[in-house]
């Protein structure tokens, strides 16, 4: 906590980034596209946590990301304050296939928005788009959203979480949204595009402050990211008590 | 603390050098322990003797030894080595490092002596011998020696003269050290445990048998072992995946021929399998790297998994059937990750190696749900698998769990933290520049680390240098992986002093690793150095330079971590479950959910600590010790920490209670003194205790008793929402959010009505009725919580102190007095303004519905109830009528009087709706502010008051006893009314108040008995409804009432005032009155005005009002003269103010 206040921002390209998510909604495959561009089909799964660098040339500046690519079995979780720590932005990831990782990507978002450096850009994502044949707008059981039913949903669609659902969820949380799939490179560099544009200029830094030992589930105060000026979804709320 | 719980608990696990596991007043492993840990024994093992002895193994066979077996003469040729035999109830062991096995020993201790493995493993010369492996023992004649043992094991080899069935048997000699007893005892111990050996031999042919040494030192095809049979073709021994899909690795690059070579020699001399003896080329070929086809093997070996198998060699198969379909959480975790474990590896991009993955990672998480499955163990035990067979893999995964890799895959990952902890702590010891530099670049180590010891480097390193490191690290345990860290760290370190950020940092050991098969010194001059690999060097490094890193020192760093780290994984899990407790969770203040969370895990630690301690307990009454050796290690982990059950049962609910709210505290428990102070005289005579509180009780101080009530019974089934068989965190917020942080006095009474409305029909009947009131009583009887006032009451002088001009705070027993009268009431009124289940075929004009409807007419539930007579009943309602204190005993026949009277009669089934409750509680002063705060307020999350047991009333020895309340030397004389004494605080240590205070609680339950004793007789008279109409008198009916006469009479006896006589006269009184006459009088449904037209006196009676009775009795008798008018308004009053 030491440094926070002789940390005068400068402007630079280094942004830290998490990737939070449960357990093989694909974040080390949607790391692994933006890098690489690659992608494998059997992954192994994160154990701890990956770190790799990838720029990120937005037209007034270039972004390096400094990617903490985290595991997401639920017993992992405990370590993520040790990566979360000082990261200016998130990807909270969750697979469009499967309910339960929404509802695990929300308590992502509220663990960011309570313990994570304030005014973290926090991005969410639904990967997987590839296993979802329809757009997302309408879903069985929501036949009656009449305006989105352009196409007709097909069968074997894998997707049980509708955009609008997490689309919605986002709004409220002032959080970008994407659908991406890390197999087919759809959505991803948009992602990440995103995000660097979502990161003042001006609260960019070069490297960071050194100093300060911190322990895991610290966060510091540092590099504040007003979220509100460009994510254009709202205000990060306070969606949660506790 | 729920913390400290969650450390002990922890700790035991962490590194048994930390806490006991047997002793518990002693901080030190037991002897047994480090016994175990440096043999690799299983649990079931104990040491029972030892003696220092020598160690003669013979010189390899070719040289001397060849024929030299049975006609030994003691003066064998041989390597000799000084040490120390140990036996246990199935092993014979032998170190040449001297072991510190005292009971009071540590790891730290026992370090020096125990070489390597720092007592964590096998270590220097000798064996750890099955006493099954022994096929005979002969004692030598000797001379220098006072005794001499010569053991033949099963291992033989085929002899090298000879093509018959005959067999050079291991053999080798041990010289015993000591007095001749001492000899003499070990040598019975061990004829002991041979004879009990024998069992296992089957076992021992069984594994031996799939042993790939057994193969290679038969050479291949080889005679059946039996000697009976012919030619049988043997097949190779199953030795992993890697026999199909090829291993990791060069062969020849790997010198895998020679080492294998090697290891037939050393087989060849020093026996194989579990006949194996450790002398100095074990260790020193471990290290160059284990060949291939043993590699599973001496695994096995060094680790102590053998002797799991051993134990039981069908267990894998045997888990797999038992538990076979079984679904759980954690096989869909496995199946997300099967696909995904070394992919690179061909073996597991086939249905064969994923199918072995799965079957060996389900079995585990099926045996040991505690840690279940974890990322990481995937790739570990598919790294084992290409060496092993599925059942070794299994037991091995066994052994990594419960001893070398303490919680590292449980639920928290404690272990796999602490250890990143330790980590960091050992590079600021060893190698302080890097450190400071690290932390100056705010790199963190523990970011990097985390992976190498979790995945025990084989996803951080090529396959074939993992394997290596794991060749070591099964033999001289836990700390290899430091070492190896730190060596990977000090070979960097010079590069790494430049970085500055984590990306760095990472990119150049990612690169250091991926050239681990180079020249360690490519540019050197010297041939020989230039041949030195990056590994070898790390290996040098870590195991010469790092030699210092002692098991003792990693327990030290650990037992100094430990509690941080668990301060920090509790605060995620608090944090992260209380933030996903739910919308009802919003009514309680952080700090109360906090608590709350606190004292939810501590009952259900608590409770299963208690299990595992019975557990322990039947296993040591079971006898025998023979524990199925994963079942006990699974208990191990179990103890460990991990995930505490999630739901809490009835029992638990009710510690949960009782630590926040005194009412739930159980009254004493009963205990026979009570006679004995009767001997002493110093009851009085016609007293009979029923629940003396007794201040010898055994419980006192040690844990808080909870009691076990209907209306406890209720809260349960009310806040199990989800009607599992327990509660969930989220169950007990939203409960007690739903009292203490009710919006007003409407929700908690609604709360309450809800808790008794079975059917939830919106209705309570005469049974509920009951029972709510016992409830209040149940609830008050230790007081009531919070600044009750009463307006206007009259100065009954005591202990009201002026508050403003009307209002009065009365406090104490005053407040318990009138809350009785109060409860007292609250059952009258009931009984009055109930509705009749069926109002029309009710011959009577009910007046009670139209009241409840009148009062309270703007709620909807009551639309349904509302009967067709509401007008004309309206005039006769008793708010016109009722006198001032309708409490009191009225002599005129008001039609109140006489619905109550058809409120009682069984025949007359009768409910009262939330909007009647709401009345009757509302017209109440005192009941209103019960509801309004004082319930709420009796639960105490945040600390100041209860939570802590020692504050509770039960605990203070002085409080509430027999022996108090009815010695007059307690009630001295110069302290003329009780009341007065009451001022003083309750906490305060003055005698007599403790007395009097003990006297209202006691009134309390009495008056609690006496409602039951209502039911009861309720019920009884139904029964006589049912059977005739005749005034029958039985006599066990007679009994029951001279039963409760006689409480009664004790309860009277306790009022110490100037009532006593009338008492007295009461009883007499319903003496007097005949069982027939009451069965009569039930009949007419007279009774309740017979009675009332006596005056206040007449309060014991027989029949269904006696509780009503009864209960004025208790409000008049000890508050005695009036104010019983003033004290509470009537019907009337909360008429006008609903109207208004
Ligand atoms: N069809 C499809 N599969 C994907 C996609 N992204 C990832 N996967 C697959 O999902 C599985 C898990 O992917 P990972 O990237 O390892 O997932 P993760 O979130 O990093 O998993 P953990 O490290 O265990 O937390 C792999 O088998 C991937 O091939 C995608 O966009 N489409
Ligand atoms: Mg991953």
């Amino acid at each position: 906590m030491s440094d926070s206040n002789a940390s005068v921002p400068k402007p630079s390209s280094s942004v830290k980034l998490v990737l939070l998510g449960e357990a093989a909604v694909g974040k080390s495959s949607l790391v692994l596209r933006f890098v690489n561009n690659d992608f494998q089909e059997n992954k192994e799964p994160t154990i701890g946590a990956a770190f790799l660098t990838q720029k990120c040339q937005l037209p007034t500046r270039t972004i390096k990301f400094e990617i903490w690519d985290t595991a997401g079995q639920e017993r992992f979780a405990s370590l993520a304050p040790m990566y979360y720590r000082n990261a200016q932005s998130a990807l909270v990831v969750y697979d469009l296939t499967k309910p339960s990782s929404l509802t695990k990507a929300k308590h992502w978002v509220a663990e960011l928005q309570r313990q994570a450096s304030p005014g973290i850009v926090i991005a969410l994502v639904g990967n997987k788009l590839d296993l979802c044949t329809a757009t997302g707008e309408h879903d069985a059981a929501e036949a009656e959203n009449s305006e989105t039913a352009t196409e007709e949903p097909q069968e074997g669609d894998a997707r049980k979480i509708t955009t609008k659902e997490a689309k919605d969820y986002a709004e409220e949380e002032g959080l970008l949204f994407f659908e991406t799939s890390a197999k087919d490179g759809t959505g991803v560099q948009e992602v990440f595009n995103a995000i660097a544009n979502a990161i003042p200029e001006t609260q960019l830094k070069g490297s960071r402050p050194a100093g300060a030992t911190g322990q895991a589930g610290q966060t510091r105060d540092e590099g504040r990211v007003n979220l509100n000026a460009n994510a254009g979804a709202g205000g990060p709320k306070d969606g949660c008590a506790c | 603390m729920f913390l400290n719980s969650l450390v002990q608990k922890a700790q035991s696990f962490i590194d048994p050098a930390l806490t006991p596991i047997t002793s518990s007043h002693d901080k030190r492993p037991s002897k047994a322990i480090l016994f175990r840990y440096q043999f690799r024994l299983p649990d079931s093992e104990n040491p029972l003797h030892e003696i220092t002895a020598e160690l003669t193994i013979p010189l390899p066979y070719k040289s001397s030894a060849g024929q030299g077996g049975p006609k030994s003469d003691g003066q064998i040729q041989g390597n000799i080595y000084a040490g120390k035999l140990h036996l246990s109830e199935q092993y014979l062991c032998f170190t040449t490092l001297n072991t510190s096995f005292h009971t009071n020993s540590t790891f730290q201790a026992s370090t020096a002596f125990t070489g390597q493995t720092h007592g964590t493993g096998p270590a220097g010369n000798g064996f750890t011998l099955p006493l099954c492996a022994v096929r005979k023992v002969e004692r030598l004649p000797t001379h220098n020696a006072l005794c001499a043992l010569a053991i033949t094991t099963w291992n033989g080899t085929a002899s090298a003269k000879s093509s018959t069935a005959h067999y050079d048997m291991q053999r080798f000699t041990l010289q015993l050290a000591g007095s001749r007893q001492a000899c003499d005892t070990f040598c019975d111990g061990l004829k002991k445990g041979l004879r009990n050996g024998v069992k296992q031999l089957d076992n021992l042919r069984t594994i031996a048998g799939q042993c790939y040494s057994e193969y290679l030192l038969s050479g291949g095809p080889v005679k059946s072992k039996d000697g009976e049979g012919g030619e049988i073709i043997r097949e190779a021994p199953e030795a992993g995946l890697g026999m199909v899909f090829r291993y990791p690795g060069d062969p020849r690059k790997l010198r895998d021929r020679s080492k294998m070579r090697l290891w037939g020699e050393y087989f060849r001399d020093n026996g194989r399998n579990a006949m194996l003896l450790r002398q100095p080329t074990f260790h020193k070929l471990i290290r160059v790297g284990l060949p291939n086809r043993l590699r599973g093997e001496i695994w096995e070996i060094t680790a102590g998994s053998f002797w799991l198998r051993l134990q039981n060699p069908n267990l894998y198969t045997q888990i797999l059937s038992k538990f076979t379909g079984r679904e759980s959480l954690a096989i869909d975790e496995i199946e997300k990750d099967l696909n995904r474990s070394l992919p690179e590896y061909p073996g597991f991009q086939s249905e064969e190696g994923i199918g072995r993955l799965r079957r060996v990672l389900t079995a585990y998480s099926w045996v040991n749900e505690e840690v279940g499955y974890c990322q990481a163990m995937n790739i570990v035990v598919a790294a084992l698998l290409i060496y092993t067979s599925e059942a070794q893999a299994f037991s091995l995964l066994s052994v990594l769990c419960d001893r070398l890799l303490p919680g590292y895959y449980s639920q928290t990952m404690y272990g796999t933290i602490l250890d990143q902890r330790v980590f960091e702590s050992l590079v600021e010891k060893t190698m302080p520049i890097l450190w400071e530099h690290l932390i100056k670049s705010d790199v963190q180590l523990s970011v990097v680390s985390l992976p190498w010891f979790l995945s025990l480097y084989i996803n951080s390193m090529p396959l074939v240098f993992a394997f290596r490191v794991l060749d070591v690290f099964f033999l001289e345990g836990p700390k290899v992986l430091f070492q190896i860290g730190l060596a990977i760290l000090r070979i960097n370190g010079e590069e790494l002093l430049d970085i500055n950020d984590d990306g760095t940092f990472i990119s150049i050991l990612k690169t250091y690793f991926s050239k681990l098969d180079e020249s360690a010194h490519p540019k050197s001059e010297n041939e020989k150095l230039r041949s030195i690999t990056r590994f070898q060097e790390l290996m040098v490094v870590a195991f010469k330079e790092f030699s210092q890193i002692t098991q003792g020192m990693i327990s030290e760093q650990r037992a100094k971590h430990k509690n941080d780290v668990l301060d920090n994984i509790e605060n995620f899990a608090k944090r992260t479950s209380i933030r996903n407790l739910g919308p009802e969770s919003k009514r309680l203040s952080a700090d109360d959910l906090g608590r709350l969370y606190d004292r939810f895990y501590e009952v259900l630690y608590e409770q299963e600590r208690d299990l595992q301690l019975h557990r322990i307990e039947i296993q040591k009454m079971a006898g025998p010790r023979t524990p199925d050796p994963v079942q006990n290690s699974v208990e191990m982990g179990r103890v460990g920490m991990g995930p505490s059950p999630e739901t809490m049962n009835y029992d638990g609910f009710r510690i949960l209670l009782a630590s926040i709210a005194k009412w739930a505290v159980a009254d004493a428990p009963r205990t026979p003194f009570d006679i004995s102070f009767e001997k002493d005289g110093r009851l009085a005579p016609n007293a009979t205790p029923r629940h003396p509180e007794f201040p010898t009780s055994p419980l006192r101080g040690k844990r808080i008793e909870p009691a076990d009530h209907d209306f406890m019974q209720r809260l349960y089934g009310y806040w199990n929402k989800d009607d599992k068989d327990g509660l969930s965190l989220q169950n007990v917020v939203a409960g007690i959010a739903g009292i203490k942080g009710a919006r007003d006095v409407m929700e908690t009474i609604a709360y309450f009505f809800a808790l008794y409305d079975d059917n939830k029909d919106g209705k309570v009947d005469r049974e509920g009725i009951l029972r709510m009131s016992e409830a209040l009583l149940f609830l008050s009887r230790r007081g009531l919580e919070g600044n009750f006032t009463l307006i206007g009451s009259s100065p009954n002088g005591m202990d009201e102190s002026i508050n403003g001009s009307d209002q009065i705070t009365i406090s104490g027993s005053t407040l318990n007095e009138k809350f009785l009268s109060s409860v007292s009431a609250f059952i009258r009124r009931c009984f009055e303004y109930a509705d009749p289940d069926n109002p029309h075929s009710g011959q009577q004009n009910d007046i009670s519905t139209d009241l409840g409807q009148f009062s309270i007419g703007e709620d909807e539930d009551d639309l349904l109830d509302l009967s067709p007579n509401e007008e004309k009943d309206i005039q006769e309602t008793p708010t016109k009528t009722t006198p001032k204190s309708p409490f009191l005993p009225q002599t005129p026949q008001t039609p109140s009087k006489q619905s109550a009277n058809l409120a009682l009669d069984p025949a007359n089934p009768l409910h009262i709706t939330l909007p009647t409750f709401r009345m009757v509680i509302l017209a109440d002063e005192l009941l209103q502010q019960f509801f309004e705060f004082s319930f709420a307020e009796s639960l105490h999350i945040t600390p100041q008051v209860p939570g802590r047991t020692s504050s509770f009333p039960l605990q203070t020895p002085t409080l509430t006893t027999f022996s108090s309340l009815n010695t007059p030397r307690i009630f001295a004389p110069s302290t003329p009314t009780i009341p007065n004494l009451h001022n003083t605080d309750h906490q305060s240590s003055i005698v007599p108040v403790k007395g009097i205070r003990g006297l209202l609680d006691n009134i309390v339950s009495d008056g609690m008995r006496v409602a039951a004793e209502v039911r009861k007789r309720m019920d009884e008279a139904q029964k006589d409804l049912d059977r005739s109409a005749t005034g029958r008198t039985d006599d066990e009916y007679d009994d029951e009432d001279e039963d409760q006469d006689a409480r009664l009479q004790g309860f009277f006896a306790r009022v110490p005032s100037q009532n006593s006589n009338n008492n007295n006269n009461n009883i007499d009184t319903e003496k007097r009155i005949g069982v027939s006459d009451h069965d009569r009088d039930l009949l007419d449904g007279a009774e309740v005005g017979s009675i009332k037209e006596h005056d206040g006196g007449i309060l014991v009676e027989r029949g269904p009002n006696s509780a009503v009775a009864a209960l004025d009795l208790l409000s008049s008798s000890s508050s005695d003269n009036g104010g019983d008018g003033a004290q509470r308004r009537d019907l009337g009053g909360v008429e006008k103010m609903f109207e208004s």
